[in-house]
């Protein structure tokens, strides 16, 4: 069940790493045909049905909203963050995870600083919590900030726990659950509904949505 | 953080020649149209007093005066509009039925993070069809969306919504306020799977809840509203659909027009049909409107566009080997053929000079019927389109508008020479103005 090929090509955004594969193996199952694997190294890739264009997963939701690419595979979190105006038409139900609020075990004072990925759910979550703390932003393995003692906190993904329990971290609270979602561009839905509208039935009904 | 390097404030910029005269001429060229189409232009002042019930409140510049008061840096034209028309027509603002059509064009700030390429300076042209509420007149405001993003030179798809149907869901799926802002806004997004778990936190069930589900899939073209009846097949939405309808019945050819009934946002400020401008390989809207009735003026509907999305969208110039800007004003300068009802698609590119060599009059007159109204300001005529479509009617809203002549399908009326009693306001030059039509309109016959 192929969607019929109307209109001009799609333009897809796809995360670098591990959703990359789970992304190609849904669109694929949705009928589209891809001639690429997880392990090219290009980022521009004639794809036969698609082009594909791979990037930092914070990147995807730019990439789709300013139209550069027309649809695209992010996480729920990484939308949230990025405060993108996108269509989300479909939960895909892979790469799920929660954003939580993670400290070292028995930690007991005052959150002061939290360190995060995500600045902009962590002050958000932070403010509504009535925790005047300030956030700091990184790039790379915040649970060293606790570890370290840059930061009382961080928020930060937690997929199984087990990189938690091995630094004897805690999840103390969960400030949301993701999992990654297919963006669609706000024009690009109603100028190509040739192309994404049978695409997105077909991934609803694969992600029983 | 780039104080003293010359560079301006995050999200202004500067604007070199080759830039500025493209930006001249749009603006000219935007004007043109709406002036044909007899829209006056207004300037508001820039600095406002603050005011957090505006629509923008939170968006807006703050300054201080220096009697303590605080004032705001102008976000949007539509609330300032509203209160110009509340001093000089306040029976308008009352209710009134009569029509004003205004344009404008000129900067706003929005005090926000320029991050998504949008800037916090950017300049609004757009208009506003005031003191008329029906389908024709929404149709008229949506022509007009469409002729501008035509002038430009670009091919533009035009998409209506009506919050309306969501309202009216919502209604019938006795969803409590404090649930309707996460509601409308997962809608809004088509996230259908966000939605069932808003809907299941929220405790709504039921058919209208299921009509709400489908609504994140209610979008396409006219065949649509087909669907959205048998979705949701209550009194209360099919009024909202008939609505929609009714705007649709204006065009004589529809089949460009696109429709989304999931079109959820500002769900409390419009209360008619609302719409947006799209473009081929350009990722965002060019322009957005609708209807708001009783939200600032008892009726109203306009639409806006940032100069800069707009000019963003076209192809690229390439300035180094041109020295004017590579921009076709003539279609701006002669609307083209598919008014609503007059869809005639001839393709033909009006002369100009029948334009040269009747215009300069800028007799404002009323018509009825699209066709000719169509070929008078291709004539260098600013004709406004009749609000009403009884021929008795047209006259006496040609006498409220002030305008001397009224042409319907069947000929010319006079109102100074021949309008049976009803008194218009004589200009100086009536007699070169009359001789002028009549030429045109035989002319062109």
């Amino acid at each position: 069940m192929r969607p019929a090929a109307e209109g001009p090509r799609l333009v897809l955004a796809l995360p670098k790493g591990r959703v990359h594969q789970q992304a190609l193996n849904a669109l694929r199952q949705a009928g589209l045909r891809l001639e690429h694997t997880a392990d090219d190294r290009a980022m521009r890739i004639d794809a036969g049905d698609a082009e594909l264009i791979v990037m930092r997963n914070a990147d995807v939701p730019t990439y789709v909203s300013l139209g550069v690419a027309d649809a695209g595979v992010v996480g729920k979190d990484v939308i949230l963050e990025s405060g993108a105006d996108l269509f989300e038409p479909v939960d895909l139900g892979f790469a799920a995870c929660r954003l939580s609020l993670i400290r070292q075990r028995g930690a007991r004072r005052k959150i002061e600083r939290v360190a995060s990925k995500y600045p902009r759910l962590s002050a958000e979550y932070l403010r509504r919590m009535g925790s005047a703390a300030e956030v700091v932003k990184l790039t790379g393995n915040v649970e060293l900030a606790c570890l370290s003692g840059l930061a009382d906190a961080v928020v930060d993904v937690v997929q199984t726990g087990e990189t938690l329990a091995v630094n004897d971290l805690v999840e103390v609270d969960v400030l949301l659950r993701s999992s990654a979602r297919f963006v669609v561009n706000r024009a690009a839905l109603k100028l190509k509904a040739g192309r994404l509208r049978p695409l997105i039935e077909a991934l609803r009904d694969l992600s029983g949505a | 953080m780039k104080q003293g390097n010359g560079a301006p404030p995050d999200g202004t910029r500067f604007v070199t020649p080759e830039s500025a005269r493209l930006r001249e001429a749009v603006t000219a060229s935007l004007a043109s149209l709406y002036d044909a189409w007899g829209y006056e232009p207004v300037e508001v002042p820039a600095l406002e007093r603050y005011d957090v019930t505006h629509p923008r409140a939170e968006q807006s510049f703050k300054l201080s005066d220096r009697d303590s008061g605080v004032l705001a840096l102008r976000s949007d034209f539509t609330p300032a509009l509203a209160q110009l028309v509340r001093a000089y027509h306040p029976a308008i603002a009352d209710g009134e039925r009569r029509a004003l059509r205004y344009r404008y064009a000129g900067t706003v700030w929005h005090a926000i993070d320029p991050e998504f390429a949008r800037t916090r300076e950017f300049t609004q042209v757009g208009l506003e069809l005031i003191g008329v509420s029906n389908a024709r007149a929404d149709a008229e405001v949506i022509h007009l969306a469409r002729e501008t993003v035509r002038a430009v030179g670009l091919v533009p798809r035009v998409e209506l919504g009506n919050p309306g149907f969501v309202r009216a869901l919502f209604d019938l799926a006795e969803v409590r306020t404090r649930d309707r802002e996460a509601l409308a806004d997962a809608i809004d997004r088509k996230d259908r799977s966000d939605l069932r778990t808003l809907l299941a936190a929220a405790e709504v069930r039921g058919p209208a809840a299921e009509a709400l589900l489908e609504a994140t899939g209610l979008y396409g073209d006219a065949g649509v509203l087909r669907e959205a009846r048998r979705v949701a097949p209550w009194p209360e939405t099919r009024a909202e659909i008939d609505r929609l309808e009714g705007v649709l019945d204006e065009f004589e050819d529809d089949s460009e027009l696109l429709i989304d009934l999931g079109m959820a946002r500002r769900l409390s400020y419009y209360t008619g049909v609302t719409f947006r401008a799209y473009t081929f390989d350009y990722g965002q809207p060019l322009l957005g409107g609708g209807r708001y009735d009783g939200a600032l003026l008892p009726y109203a509907a306009g639409f806006s566009m940032g100069l800069e999305r707009i000019l963003g969208a076209l192809p690229q110039v390439d300035t180094s080997t041109a020295d004017t800007p590579q921009i076709d004003v003539s279609r701006a300068d002669a609307p083209r053929a598919d008014a609503p009802r007059a869809e005639t698609r001839d393709g033909g590119t009006p002369d100009s000079g029948a334009r040269a060599a009747t215009g300069g009059l800028g007799a404002r007159l009323l018509c009825s019927d699209d066709a000719v109204a169509r070929r008078l300001r291709e004539a260098g005529f600013r004709v406004l389109r009749a609000t009403a479509t009884d021929p008795s009617a047209v006259e006496d809203e040609a006498v409220a508008q002030d305008v001397g002549f009224v042409v319907h399908a069947g000929g010319l009326v006079d109102l100074a020479s021949d309008g049976g009693g009803k008194r218009v306001a004589s200009a100086p030059d009536h007699a070169r103005v009359r001789e002028a039509l009549r030429a045109a309109l035989e002319e062109r016959a």
